[in-house]
């Protein structure tokens, strides 16, 4: 297929504000044919505001014909169908992570997607943040020395201003943190690591099925022998938001806010020091524009994406087993209710 | 009326005392809980109980009879935009008043005597004077608003926390990172009366609100009972860091003089006020009441758009200073609201929820303490 690749977002929400849209409108390679919202006044708005030339549509089903791929940015369970569609229409899909809120979801869509030959790629953005590749060469090369565990922390008070708000209910985003920012980290723990032959999960849901707090740990079996390792997830509070990769020579931190570089720390004369490294030659534009430029290059040569289905079909494998088999984290702070008499007997 | 057994609807449900309300119905086991939610995205916390989430804004009556649906009992937390607590609490009674609700329970606070409490407020029977400062005037008439509808017939109880801690108060958090800055010093030795409130004891207290026939058309003080001073709630978060911080003691004549010396009552409040505005946790608070977020955000977006050297010269000007790179000060000197908060020499007491309701505080500070910390583990801030 040759470029400009014709294009139509589905959902003006948060994500397409502030990522999707700088990104389709930075890239040479597509042409924004329509923005998509049931609620047609958020399309016309953001087309108006951004001086965009591209229609307003309420119904995707009126673009399919019009356009060569899509960027689903719908609520999470909306992705199924809609992808669904697209795929059937003959259109290429990029879809806001997770690709369905169940595994079996994501794997039938990764199936129709290969049954047509049409790209099918996955919104992992930080996949394409030149840390990613980075750590995987500094483990490679020996760098850390053996690799020997690794501790995972994300979390900050929710803030995302979703417009529909789907986030807080369970039949619409298929979970809490886990589903939500634990997605992109399993999704890079798993790339990096490999399959995980075995977990122990905790999280706060007390019963809506919407958990705020992750507990994780994991033993991975890949490139690098048995890793074990611990990822903490919060949506209430501030934690150290960065990995840490421990070797027995040196350990490699990536912190979530600065994710372009890899900072080693190793002792020098057994002085603790430690040096930046970045890629170079790395372009420098936003991961969200990296994504796209992966999109559209699979599109036209008609390779595989960077995140295809079936590593999101991974990824929701591993969550949907964490969930089945999850415990409530101790909270003994709040357990003080229930030793007075309103306690139910 | 057995509370056990109703729908319970939560206003202030995304805040800190809102949230362990929501958390306390859901244990005890109420069937249905409803939360009333202005900002969707601060929900995090009660969104992992089985709560519905009901959106709505106390400023609007009409998404507020839809929010309360079937319930009977409201427990009003919600404070609604800063300069709009009264309406805001009266849009709330009214739609309760016509729904029928057979109990509303209104938390107010011991500030309704103003910031430092004069001595005399001790008991609840103390009259009600203004005392200059918004929010303690606006809850002060709220007050008389949620009285109004108890003659008109709507079972009403005022409580009345002062100081209410406990994991995810900002009380606790801010101290934290005030402690971490440098910004805590003893006022007058931190002899000031605290009146801690455990948001577990004031839950006790709500619970005996809503059993009490007795106490209805009344308010309470709820405090935790001790006589805790600033102090020693200092002391308490110092001995959750290591190493402890090193927190100076200031006078009264020292904090006079410093007002004078820099730049008068006007430039000390709007430091005051800048220092504030840049912690965290208060910046957090505001954010839960909808009006200020609009108006903070403002703020920020202005603040940031300034070139660096701009805003560094404004920076300098309003005496803010840099944690990082803050020269080395003689003594800190706290800002005016918290000398005007850790200053009272009152003590709340509470023998009228003792007599009234059976109220007695089951956690007591030590305690309370032990949970914060393990809390505060969980939370990352030690």
């Amino acid at each position: 297929m040759k470029t400009p690749i014709r294009l139509a977002i589905l959902g003006c929400g948060a994500i397409t504000r502030s990522e999707h849209i700088p990104a389709v409108t930075a890239h040479p390679g597509v042409e924004l044919i329509a923005l998509v919202d049931a609620e047609l006044s958020r399309a016309e708005g953001l087309i108006r505001n951004r001086g965009l030339s591209c229609q307003a549509i309420a119904d995707y089903h009126e673009i399919l014909s019009q356009v060569d791929a899509i960027i689903n940015a719908l609520p999470n369970h909306l992705h199924l169908i809609s992808n669904q569609e697209c795929l059937g229409a003959g259109l290429h899909v990029l879809c806001e992570k997770p690709l369905a809120i169940t595994a079996a979801d994501a794997r039938s869509s990764t199936e129709l997607a290969e049954q047509k030959k049409l790209v099918l790629a996955v919104g992992m953005n930080r996949r394409f943040a030149a840390s990613h590749p980075l750590l995987k060469l500094i483990m490679e090369d020996g760098l850390l020395g053996t690799v020997q565990d690794y501790d995972f922390q994300y979390g900050g008070a929710f803030d995302w201003r979703s417009a529909s708000g789907f986030y807080f209910d369970r039949a619409k985003a298929g979970g809490g943190a886990l589903m939500d920012f634990g997605v992109h980290m399993l999704d890079s723990v798993l790339d990096w690591f490999g399959p995980v032959s075995a977990f122990d999960y905790q999280d706060d849901d007390w019963g809506s099925g919407i958990e705020a707090n992750v507990l994780l740990d994991v033993k991975h079996k890949g490139p690098f022998g048995e890793i074990p390792g611990h990822l903490q997830i919060s949506r209430t509070f501030s934690l150290k938001n960065r990995l840490l990769v421990r070797g027995s020579a040196a350990t490699a931190e990536i912190s979530v806010n600065d994710p372009e570089v890899v900072v080693v720390h190793r002792p020098l004369a057994g002085v603790p020091v430690s040096h930046t490294l970045q890629l170079e030659n790395f372009p420098g534009a936003k991961s969200y524009y990296r994504q796209l430029d992966n999109f559209v290059n699979s599109i036209v040569h008609g390779s595989k994406p960077e995140v295809d289905g079936w590593q999101a079909v991974r990824t929701l494998e591993l969550v949907e087993n964490c969930y089945a088999r999850k415990r409530r984290i101790a909270e003994p702070w709040a357990e003080i209710g229930t030793a007075r008499k309103e306690a139910r007997a | 009326m057995n509370w056990r057994d109703q729908t319970v609807f939560v206003t202030g449900a995304t805040g800190f005392i809102g949230g362990r309300v929501s958390e306390r119905l859901v244990q005890a086991g109420v069937p249905k809980v409803r939360a009333l939610v202005h900002s969707m995205h601060r929900a995090a916390r009660i969104a992992r109980l089985p709560v519905e989430l009901c959106p709505g804004d106390l400023m609007d009556r009409e998404s507020l009879r839809t929010a309360l649906g079937d319930a009977k009992i409201v427990i009003h937390c919600g404070l609604g935009p800063a300069g709009s607590i009264v309406r805001g609490t009266e849009n709330m009674l009214a739609v309760a008043h016509a729904a029928g609700v057979e109990r509303f329970i209104h938390i107010s606070t011991a500030a309704v005597y103003g910031i430092t409490p004069p001595p005399g407020s001790e008991t609840e029977d103390a009259p009600l004077r203004r005392t200059g400062d918004a929010y303690c005037d606006n809850k002060a008439a709220a007050e008389k608003v949620v009285l109004d509808y108890g003659k008109r017939g709507l079972p009403v109880v005022i409580l009345r926390p002062s100081i209410v801690w406990g994991p995810y108060s900002a009380w606790n958090t801010r101290l934290m990172d005030d402690l971490r800055a440098g910004h805590v010093a003893f006022i007058e030795g931190g002899r000031g009366a605290c009146n801690t409130t455990y948001v577990d004891n004031l839950m006790d207290a709500i619970v005996l609100g809503l059993e009490n026939d007795a106490a209805l058309n009344q308010a309470f003080f709820v405090t935790d009972g001790e006589r805790v001073c600033w102090g020693d709630f200092i002391h308490a978060h110092m001995a959750l860091m290591k190493p402890a911080p090193e927190v100076g003691d200031v006078s009264r004549a020292e904090i006079e003089a410093s007002r004078g010396k820099t730049s008068g009552l006007l430039m000390g409040s709007v430091k005051a006020t800048v220092r504030v505005a840049r912690s965290k946790e208060f910046r957090q608070m505001l954010m839960e009441v909808p009006a200020t977020e609009a108006a903070m955000k403002k703020v920020w977006t202005w603040l940031n758009s300034l070139p660096p050297e701009k805003r560094e010269r404004l920076r300098t000007r309003l005496g803010v200073r840099r944690p990082a790179a803050q020269p080395a000060q003689p003594k800190f000197i706290p800002d005016p609201v918290t000398v005007a908060t850790q200053s009272t020499t009152v003590f709340f007491s509470i023998e009228k929820a003792r007599k009234v309701l059976g109220y007695e505080p089951r956690i007591h500070f030590a305690d309370g303490m032990k949970l914060v910390e393990q809390w505060m583990r969980f939370a990352a801030y030690l």
